[in-house]
């Protein structure tokens, strides 16, 4: 899906090994890697528990300040047009935009997984059938689709403010649609991990004692194919916060669950480029930065680490 | 925020128009004989898509026709009725007539006509008994409908007689503009209405043909439209301006960018922020008028009833309505919402018509405990949790939501949802994608009425009338969105219509004002304001209209322009030094005439684009190869 | 280039291309709101009489599929909504705009397609000569200082999004400094003196989007073929070329960038898909008046027959774009007949 896939995101099927833990340590052994996990850590615990940090998420009711007042001693990142403390929004952006880049990212993976193994392993026409249609999701502009389904998900879903695991529906549709038009890279990625298993003399052992073809996937190939999830995953977490970033500035967040994104954009309505009011874009567009960032380090760290050849041809 | 026009499926007509022409010094061969053609140039963020005015619907596109185009009777300064297409007018009863000024010439040099007055209204009277029902967007056809208009004929070159059904004077006020019969009368009313199954006529042959001070002679749809000025106007007063330019802007930061650095004039539609920063700008300065329209809280006062899809019984109950009313303070979101520019909602009529706009007798003010007194008496009693019960005994519960293409009610429902919260009802506030609410919103027994609450806006005309359709009981199913149903507001409704005495029509306005205030169908927000802001040291002589809370442009018709002066010769401009021949073609190919709507560009497009790009591929492909030898 | 290779290709982008017809049918139903209330959009007093009629100009009255089912049980009809739908677009007749009122999306889009063929096909050029060189150096000097730069450098390109890139330069060279204009891409309504002034107003429009969508791409193309590159070097037919003896020069350019070309240059193609979504906001944020500035104001009109004949248009482009991409490049190299 995007170019930080294309660079580190199809390891060959060598030396996947070691557990998720030890895994890690090697991670953080390299400086990249501790950088850019350092750089998530962060961020993690602030999306976490922003209550810890900045109190509840500020509304227009309960906004303290004054209208787009610049950095202060008392509002050390300034305020925005509804009097809301900018700081307050920023790092409850942080909960928002990881938490939808994470579900999302689970979402992707995991219709990329299925997909993968799937036609990997049965290949013939279901693999035909299946990489056709990832095929398909591969080259078109996934984004414009993006906008489209957007609303109709919106309705078909319905209204309401319900919530799922702390998220709007709003956003939730957001994470559909961006697991619906990013599995596509990671389909391809674990199917030709699967090929190669299948291959293998394990399999075949599974198969003549007579293993179902489900029993085989989910015992057999799945645990050798588990890192490469894992890291293909960091890569799909980077490409779905830009999404969402992208999305909520052509209008399509939530204002009652300010992502950073959704912050970016408000600022634009505003009008704060022009009015000089960089506190107001300035934070969320740094945040996303370091974000993305951050995780395309620890992806390339973590392709490295799980691909000593660096890469397999493709 | 509130530069959008809120035109939703009603008539409303756009007050005021985003409309940004500047002036950049341009070069017009065909008026620039010795000197360079003074521009001005007004921004706006609506879309410019429209130059045949039957599919107007945004603001900008009622500006671009009031300028190609005279109404029969044009708006003066305080939007009384001045000669326009006629010169005068007489009413005896039910029968107009209309005197056209002898000798007028259309801008290609034809006469214009009494007969082109003729065919005009008739295309509205002929579309009325199609299928479709109206022409194009359907905007423009009630002006002629609501006034009563049965027949117009051309008694000679000079004399339109006009009769109505009923006695009353709001054909004086029609927003139909004139259209020369010589040249639309070559196409079919289905082609002109922009029926289905045939090829529509766009009037984008240009230069357009009108009576109006400006005529359309460039049209980049979607980008900008240029107009230059009318050879053939009638006016004894015109504007300096040689040419007027009306350009879009996707973003209207980006517009007041442009103001800043002299790239346009006029901005229309900013924000309350920007406007603030304006302020202390040198060489530009800001008006803030009042929108002929409003934001409200709608209910559904069907209810759970038969054919409703309301929560509960409680939202017919005009009880609870009222106390409602107490828990919502409108100066908080004028504050909040509209950054303080703005006056805060009562009645169903805004302020903008001074004559009509009566304010309530007892208004409600901001009261929590107020709204819980009143609730309680009405039979809304808390439970134990301290959640308020309906007289079903279930609990409170209210959906809100909101039109996508109105984010700004986001702000409004937070404050709601604490507000409401506080009297122990539960607000599920959710915003609904437009045309899905469109749908939810419509009446037994043409769509669900399935909704609780709703926030969004109206834009009124000149008269007041159209404002007042949507609580109509026949309108519902239609244009009502409350489904508020009073036999007295029906009377009244057509009392006022057919009554040409201003006192008596007054106290039947005054009326209608108070019982929807009572019964609160719609809790007013706001009333919006239009803020404005332009360049002063190109042109001078900028008019508001109306006089009090109006803007020198986007106003009603043509006669802010006609008023701009001069203030200095044109600085050259830097990429077009002297007045010029013919255009030269864009280098880029790209689209400057309206031809450029031809398919085959398309398909050159699309070609271009596949060609670009795999020529690059196989460019860099292809080097390996080579290089290998 | 065999025979199979070709059928393989065209069978391949015409599946993709009636994927693409199919899923905008199928949005062009799901769309909010009732069809008929939708297309009505805007229309006041809307009559039963005239829903009806919009149903039947529409064919909502038919059956959406070929093969439906009703009491009788399975109809088979060739009057249904999708093949009509299909036959209209093959037709290359899109439908309406909500918005343009009375313009055929077909027409709206051509107002719109060169200034987006300029800007993204200019764009894409420019960063992938300089995102290639860029990344192939650092590649060669891996662990340089170019390396170490170019790389951060290409990294945080690839991590800003792009309108962030394009509204920070618009602050600084437009409003800021005043450099260049701040919208559009050409001042409206100028008549120009001459060919050359046109030309000059239009690059000083031009210079700020092209730039942004450079950089934002320079970065990504700099990461893939730095990453290709690297790899190549570590191959073994390089280690051998080194044992023989041959300069590193000779070794990069014969051997290593031959190579590592390959495989970005089909990354690349494959993203071109992702690099559209980029190219949208950059133009929205300079008002540029191309597809992306119109599939935004689309989507705020929720005109939806306008989007999705954007959608339409950018897949099938970037569909055909790789085909061609492939056909010719399999015409030329020997290595992919196979």
């Amino acid at each position: 899906m995007t170019a930080a896939d294309a660079a580190f995101g199809a390891p060959a099927p060598r030396g996947l090994a070691g557990s998720p833990v030890g895994l890690l340590v090697r991670l953080v052994r390299r400086p990249e890697g501790a950088f850019g996990a350092l750089i998530l850590a962060v961020f993690a615990v602030l999306a976490i528990a922003p209550d810890l940090f900045v109190g509840p998420l500020q509304t227009a009711v309960t906004a303290p300040g004054t209208r787009l007042s610049p950095p202060s001693a008392e509002f050390p990142l300034g305020t925005d047009e509804l009097r809301r403390d900018m700081l307050n929004l920023t790092v409850h952006g942080a909960r928002v935009s990881m938490a939808i880049g994470l579900l999302a990212t689970l979402v992707t993976v995991f219709i990329g997984a299925v997909v993968g193994i799937v036609a990997g392993f049965l290949g013939g026409r279901v693999d035909a059938v299946l990489m056709r249609i990832t095929d398909f999701f591969l080259v078109i502009p996934t984004f414009v689709l993006a906008l489209i389904l957007t609303p109709i998900i919106r309705d078909l879903v319905g209204s309401g403010s319900a919530q799922v695991l702390g998220i709007r529906m709003t956003l939730i549709v957001i994470v559909i649609v961006i697991g619906i038009t990013s599995w596509s890279s990671t389909a391809r990625i674990i199917r030709s991990q699967t090929l190669s298993l299948k291959e293998r003399a394990f399999v075949d052992r599974a198969r003549v004692i007579g293993a179902g073809g489900g029993h085989i996937m989910r015992r057999h190939i799945l645990p050798n194919v588990i890192n490469l999830i894992v890291a293909n995953a960091v890569l799909v977490f980077a490409g779905a916060v830009l999404t969402e970033t992208t999305l909520s500035f052509v209008g399509l967040g939530d204002p009652f669950q300010p992502s950073w994104g959704q912050l970016l954009e408000a600022s634009r309505t505003v009008g704060a480029p022009g009015l000089g009011a960089w506190w107001y874009f300035v934070p969320p567009g740094v945040c996303i930065v370091l974000v993305v960032f951050a995780f395309t380090l620890v992806g390339g760290a973590l392709d490295d680490l799980l691909n000593p050849k660096r890469r397999g041809r493709r | 925020m509130a530069q959008s026009a809120r035109v939703r499926f009603g008539r409303a007509l756009l007050a005021s128009a985003l409309l940004g022409a500047t002036l950049l010094p341009a070069g017009v061969p065909a008026l620039a004989s010795n000197h360079e053609p003074l521009v001005l140039r007004a921004g706006t963020d609506q879309d410019l898509q429209v130059l045949n005015p039957w599919n107007s619907v945004v603001v900008a596109d009622f500006e671009v026709y009031t300028l190609n185009y005279d109404l029969l009777v044009n708006f003066g300064q305080d939007l009384e009725p001045v000669p326009g297409f006629a010169e005068s007018w007489d009413q005896d009863g039910t029968t107009w007539t209309f005197h056209i000024r002898p000798g007028m010439n259309w801008s290609d040099g034809e006469p214009a006509t009494a007969d082109d007055v003729a065919y005009t209204f008739q295309l509205i009277l002929d579309a009325v008994d199609t299928d479709y029902g109206c022409l194009g967007q359907c905007y423009l056809d009630g002006y002629l409908l609501n006034a009563g208009v049965t027949s117009v004929e051309a008694t000679d070159a000079e004399t339109v007689v006009i009769e109505t059904e009923f006695e009353n004077t709001l054909l004086l006020q029609s927003y139909v503009p004139i259209l020369p019969e010589h040249v639309w009368s070559e196409y079919t009313l289905e082609e002109i209405g922009n029926h289905e199954g045939v090829e529509p006529f766009l009037n984008d042959d240009l230069p357009v043909v009108g009576t109006g001070p400006y005529q359309a002679v460039e049209f980049e749809p979607g980008n900008f439209i240029r107009f230059a000025r009318n050879e053939h106007d009638w006016r004894d007063e015109q504007g300096a301006p040689d040419e007027v330019i009306i350009q879009h802007f996707s973003s209207i930061d980006t517009a007041v960018q442009a103001l800043r650095t002299g790239e346009i004039d006029y901005v229309r539609g900013i924000l309350a922020d920007q406007f603030d920063a304006l302020r202390n700008e040198p060489d530009i300065a800001v008006v803030e008028g009042i929108a002929n329209g409003y934001t409200e809280l709608s209910f559904n006062t069907g209810g759970n009833s038969e054919g409703y899809g309301g929560r509960t019984a409680a939202l017919s109950d005009p009880a609870f309505r009222d106390a409602l009313g107490y828990a919502i303070d409108t100066d908080a979101l004028v504050e909040a919402t509209l950054g303080g520019y703005g006056t805060p909602g009562s009645t169903i009529i805004p302020p903008f018509h001074t004559r009509w706009h009566v304010p309530p007798e007892n208004p409600r003010t901001f009261d929590l405990a107020e709204a819980d007194r009143r609730l309680t008496a009405a039979g809304y009693v808390l439970d134990g949790d301290g959640r308020r019960l309906d007289k079903d005994g279930n609990q409170l519960n209210l959906r809100l939501t909101w039109p996508d293409s109105e984010a700004e009610n986001a702000t409004n429902a937070q404050f709601m949802v604490e507000w409401f919260g506080d009297l122990g009802i539960e607000i599920d506030a959710a915003v609904t994608e437009e045309g899905a609410l469109i749908d939810a919103v419509t009446g037994p027994p043409n769509g669900p009425a399935d909704y609780d609450l709703y926030m969004w806006g109206w834009v009124g005309d000149p008269d007041p009338t159209s404002l007042l359709n949507f609580f109509r009981t026949e309108e519902i199913g239609f244009s009502s969105d409350s489904f508020y149903s009073n036999e007295r507001y029906d009377e009244l409704f057509l009392l006022q219509r057919a009554e040409s005495d201003e006192e008596q029509r007054l106290a039947y306005l005054t009326e209608m004002q108070e019982l929807v205030y009572a019964e609160a169908p719609y809790h007013i927000l706001y009333y919006d304001a239009e803020l404005h802001a332009y360049r002063t040291d190109r042109f001078g002589g900028w008019t508001l209209q109306p006089s009090e809370g109006g803007t020198p442009l986007f106003g009603y018709g043509s006669f802010g322009y006609t008023k701009l002066t001069s203030l200095a010769e044109p600085t050259p401009e830097p990429s077009s030094a002297a007045p010029s021949g013919a255009a030269s073609p864009p280098p880029s190919g790209g689209g400057e005439t309206p031809a450029s709507t031809d398919s085959t560009l398309l398909i050159l497009g699309v070609v271009a684009l596949v060609a670009v790009i795999a020529v690059g591929l196989v460019l860099v492909r292809r080097r390996p190869s080579t290089e290998e030898e | 280039m065999s025979g199979s290779y070709l059928a393989r290709r065209l069978s391949s982008a015409l599946f993709t291309i009636a994927l693409i017809v199919v899923v905008n049918f199928i949005l062009f139903r799901a769309m909010p709101g009732s069809p008929e209330r939708v297309i009505l959009r805007g229309t006041p007093n809307v009559t039963p009489a005239q829903l009806e009629a919009a149903r039947e100009r529409w064919g909502l009255n038919d059956p959406i599929f070929p093969i439906s089912f009703d009491a009788g049980g399975v109809v088979v009809s060739g009057d249904n909504q999708f093949f009509k739908f299909v036959g209209a677009t093959v037709a290359g007749d899109l439908g309406y705009s909500f918005v343009a009122r009375g313009q055929t999306v077909g027409d709206v889009l051509a107002q719109r397609i060169w200034p987006t063929v300029i800007l993204f096909g200019l764009g894409e050029l420019v960063a992938i000569v300089l995102g290639l060189a860029l990344g192939a150096y650092s590649g060669w000097r891996r662990g340089g200082r170019v390396d170490l730069v170019g790389n951060g450098v290409s990294l945080v390109l690839y991590s800003t999004p792009y309108f962030l890139l394009g509204m920070a330069l618009l602050l600084v060279f437009a409003t800021g400094l005043r450099w260049f204009p701040t919208f559009g891409m050409l001042t409206a309504g100028v008549t120009y003196p001459d060919l050359g002034a046109r030309l000059v107003d239009f690059l000083a429009h031009l210079a700020l989007p092209l730039a942004t969508v450079s950089l934002g791409l320079v970065g990504q193309y700099a990461i893939v073929m730095r990453s290709s590159i690297v790899e190549t070097l570590s191959d073994d037919y390089v280690t051998t070329a080194r044992g023989m003896g041959l300069s590193e020069g000779r070794i990069l350019r014969h051997h290593a960038l031959p190579n590592a070309l390959l495989p970005t240059v089909s990354l690349i193609a494959i993203n071109l898909g992702y690099v559209v979504a980029g190219a949208i906001t950059v133009e929205v944020v300079f008002n540029w008046p191309g597809l992306g500035t119109l599939a935004v104001e689309a989507l705020t009109a929720r005109d939806y027959p306008v989007l999705q004949g954007v959608f339409l248009l950018l897949s099938v482009s970037v569909v055909l774009a790789n085909l061609v991409a492939d056909l010719i490049y399999g015409l030329l190299d020997p290595r992919v007949r196979t």
